[in-house]
């Protein structure tokens, strides 16, 4: 029943997205030197949340159906091109990286800290504080 | 779950192939006077087409490098030919040196990614405290 609130859905994908996002960075900085390598990455939380509803690919909302998406999150790496890359073809910079990380981690934080609170809010509304 | 979990084995194998590396390259600096020693390299590949598609890197095989081996007169050495020459190594420590220092930063970027992925899932079980 909690999972439907509307608070704790966000605040739970878009932990889901910060440990995808922090994967693919973690992914990219150990090939950071591996040549013809392209630097990955996801669309930031907010892209995806604004633009959720803009996919109407089918959906497997049950399990008997076929095809279409499952429930579960799933994100798709794109192939950051925007970036130069160097002689040998790897397009990784550990700066940006390095940024991206920090970016990744304090989107978590955020998140958890949201769920906590919420989740104090409800807490205290079942009277057991 | 399974993103951190994927996230510390990336950064593991990414930790293993910069040490690898690193092995390479003091080995190299050790030899650098041996005569006819050929400078060992080591590739990096991304581990892909898995069941699961990881993005773990690992090393290749080792390469030595082709230059030639630098000629050193000295007519006193038990190797040289009749011109007083002998074959020294190819290892320029410049580039040794650069290497090492690369893969230490690398090795740091990796280590720090590792941490990071750990106190991330460290933060999310501490939610189930009260």
């Amino acid at each position: 029943m909690f999972e439907k609130i509307e608070i704790f859905r966000m605040a739970q994908a878009m932990a889901v997205h910060a440990g995808a996002r922090q994967s693919l960075v973690a992914q990219n900085m150990a090939n950071a030197d591996t040549p013809g390598y392209a630097a990955r990455d996801i669309k930031p939380f907010q892209a995806l949340y604004e633009g959720g509803e803009a996919s109407y690919a089918p959906r497997a909302t049950r399990a008997g159906h076929l095809f279409g998406e499952t429930g579960a999150i799933t994100f798709d790496p794109l192939v950051d091109t925007n970036t130069v890359s160097d002689p040998n073809g790897n397009s990784v910079s550990l700066e940006t990286e390095m940024l991206k990380a920090v970016d990744v981690k304090r989107q978590h934080d955020r998140a958890l800290a949201i769920y906590k609170s919420s989740l104090g809010v409800l807490r205290s509304a079942l009277g057991r504080r | 779950m399974s993103d951190f979990s994927n996230s510390l084995s990336v950064s593991a194998s990414g930790l293993k192939a910069q040490a690898q590396r690193l092995r390479h390259v003091s080995e190299n600096i050790a030899n650098a006077d041996t005569p006819g020693y050929r400078r060992k390299t080591v590739s990096f590949e991304t581990e892909f087409g898995g069941p699961d598609a990881s993005g773990r890197v690992e090393t290749g095989r080792v390469n030595l490098d082709r230059r030639e081996l630098e000629q050193v007169y000295d007519p006193s050495h038990p190797l040289a030919d009749e011109t007083g020459h002998y074959q020294g190594s190819n290892v320029d420590l410049m580039i040794e040196i650069a290497d090492a220092r690369e893969a230490q930063r690398s090795y740091e970027a990796n280590l720090k990614m590792f941490d990071q992925a750990r106190q991330m899932s460290a933060s999310l079980m501490d939610l189930l405290r009260r």
